[in-house]
Formats: structure tokens, sequence, C-alpha cells
């Protein structure tokens, strides 16, 4: 569950972060492939399915790491030709998933990378706290009839 | 874990398709990018081998104004069949928050089936889950081919727990009961966020009634704890 509040600061740190590395795009992901918040662009990218394999990416890189007697990988770099993925792992079964392009390098994206990492892990902290105490979602309305089906 | 995001109104909601090898998961949601017309649907994507095997899984988003005031949106998975990629299994039910067992109706399938559906528990218990947490619903997948299993058999088989679950028949590849199937999950799913929730809708209160339901017609819904009638 992310508040207003907390969707807003994690995207400030998101945007910081970006304007340091030069990268161009970059998100919050879990580990079972939501999108929490963004910032960049991507241009007409479908998010939803980029979350969904860099989620996918991982899970199968985190096996890997098991098996070499790892705890876990945590980064994951990807190259392209043009665009690059790095991956980072946080905590709360997050992740920090960021695209870069050539105005910037691995080195420089990295390093801001782990920079942002120590706030994002302290902003899911403080949102998964919150979580904890929050009362559940509960909305009127008869949405569960045929009038609501998907079609 | 749903996640909801109080600032975009959105939820996000993980429903996992699966079930034995080759019983029709892909199948579904093939179909369901086809039959969806009025939702905002994503390209599917497959990761799959050459020979059309799911090898991680298959994905398509659907974003829905079910809820009031909020952007529901379903993230569907299918998973690999195929024994070998049980590790795999386990990383798509990661985050999982509801499950539709699709069973293959042929006969010679059932050895598979009942597999799968041990499996499908294991590996939720490796996720820290069970499906006492889990909404899940049964989809009996294939009923045209002519050698299929009764319906009463595979209920008895697959439906016999201490709450009967929704089951609905289908043939997924003409497309008969699979977006019945779709939106029983979805409306399992958000009964959770209804201040009025009712037990058709969730499926679970109805008591095992330990007698096998009659066959019903081809993509409907089996009407769990209608036996004794």
């Amino acid at each position: 569950m992310l508040t207003v509040e907390d969707q807003t600061a994690i995207e400030q740190r998101l945007a910081d972060f970006l304007g340091k590395s030069e990268a161009q795009w970059s998100a919050l992901v879990d580990k079972g492939g939501n999108l929490f918040a963004q910032s960049g662009d991507t241009g007409n990218l479908d998010l939803s399915i980029l979350s969904a394999l860099a989620a996918g990416s991982f899970a199968a890189t985190h096996e890997l790491a098991k098996r070499l007697g790892e705890s876990e990988f945590s980064a994951l770099y990807h190259e392209g030709l043009g665009q690059h993925i790095l991956m980072s792992a946080l905590h709360h079964e997050c992740l920090l998933v960021t695209i870069f392009g050539e105005r910037t390098n691995i080195g420089l994206v990295r390093f801001y990378a782990q920079q942002v990492t120590l706030a994002l892990n302290e902003l899911l902290k403080q949102a998964s706290a919150k979580e904890a105490t929050a009362a559940p979602l509960l909305l009127d309305g008869d949405f569960l009839n045929d009038r609501a089906a998907i079609t | 874990m749903a996640f909801i995001n109080y600032s975009s109104r959105e939820i996000q909601l993980k429903i996992v398709y699966y079930g034995a090898a080759l019983c029709g998961k892909t199948t579904n949601l093939v179909t369901l990018h086809k039959q969806i017309t009025h939702a905002q649907k994503g390209e599917l994507v497959s990761l799959a081998t050459d020979a059309d095997r799911t090898l991680f899984f298959d994905f398509l988003s659907l974003n829905t104004k079910t809820l009031p005031g909020f952007t529901t949106r379903f993230q569907l998975y299918t998973v690999p069949g195929q024994a070998i990629y049980n590790t795999t299994r386990q990383l798509v039910l990661k985050g999982v928050d509801g499950v539709v067992f699709v069973v293959d109706s042929h006969w010679d399938k059932m050895a598979d089936n009942v597999e799968s559906f041990a499996n499908l528990q294991e590996n939720l218990i490796e996720n820290h889950l069970s499906l006492v947490q889990i909404p899940y619903l049964l989809q009996y997948n294939k009923r045209d081919i002519p050698n299929a299993a009764p319906i009463n058999y595979l209920e008895y088989t697959f439906n016999n727990r201490a709450n009967r679950v929704l089951a609905f028949e289908s043939v997924a590849s003409t497309g008969s009961g699979v977006l019945e199937t779709l939106n029983a999950a979805a409306r399992l799913l958000l009964a959770k966020y209804s201040k009025t929730p009712n037990a058709n809708v969730t499926g679970m209160a109805q008591p095992n009634l330990s007698v096998a339901v009659p066959p019903s017609t081809e993509g409907s819904q089996v009407q769990a704890g209608n036996a004794a009638a």
C-alpha cells in the first residue's frame, strides 16, 4: 500500500536519481511484478509488461544465486546496443529498475543507484509500518454484479 | 499480494492460471486477449520455447473500472506446466492474489491433474501461502473432447475440500467459459474490498456435502453445493 505522501516521496527520490545519473527511466517494482512508482520517460512502452518481465528476470537470477551459494545477487545488468537495464535489489521484496542510454554509463548509474537504494529502503520501511496499522480498504456499492463484468 | 496505490487510485491484483502441461492455461489467456474488447488490455506476452511450450510465463494485463473510485489492474499469469519447470512455477506464484486451476478433462490426464493440484499446494507453501488464504476456483477445460471425464467425477476429485469452490466448464480453444471463469475469479478477489460481500460471489461458504454434483451444460458454472437436490 502506498499513500499519496509515500508516492510523492518515492517519485521525488527517483527523479533526483535520474537527474544525477542521467538515466532515462527508473521505477520501484515489487518482486511479484507490480509497478509501485516511476519517473522518467520510456516512450510508449507498456510499463506493466516491463515490470512483470523485470521481476521475472530478477527472480530467475535470485534462484541462480541460491544455487551458487549466494543469498542474492544485489544487482543485475542487461547491456544492449543503445539501451541498458540495471536492476537493484531493495528491501521489502522490491526492486529498483533503471533504463539508461548513451548519455551516461553503467558506473555512474550504479553509483547513484546504490545511493538512492538506501533512501528508498527507508521510505519502504515507513510505508510498510503504515500499512501494518492501516484500516482495510472497504468500498460501498455493488461492484460484484454482472454490470461490472469484464467484457 | 494486492497492491493499493492511493495516489494513482489503483489496485493491482495478480491472478495465476495453474495446471498440468497442455491443459489450456496459455489458451485461456490467448482467448481472453481476443475476447476482451471493452476493458483496456495490454499486449499478451509469452515467454515460450520454439515449440510454443511455456518456458517462464504468459502475461496479460487488464485495466478495469470495476471498483468505485479505483482503477483495478488485473495481472494474469500462467505457469509452465511441464514437471521440469517447478522452480519457475514457484517464482510466478510470488505475490499471487488468486488462482484459476485449469483441469484437463481428458481421462488420461487425471493423474497429471491431481499431481499438478498437489504441486500447487506445495508451491504455495514455498511462498508461505496456502489455498485457505488464497482464493481459487476450478475450470474444467476441454469439455468438447469425446472422452471427457464426467463433471461429477471431476468435482469429486478436485472440489472435495472442506469448503467447495466455484467451478466452471470450458472449451478454452473456442472461448466457451473462459470469460466467465475470469469474471468469477475477479469477483472472488474483489469481494474482500466490498462492505457487503456475499457467499454467491466468494463461493467459499458452501459446506462440503461429500456428494458429487450432476453434470451441467458446457460453458456454465458448476453449481457448488447443489448436489443434495
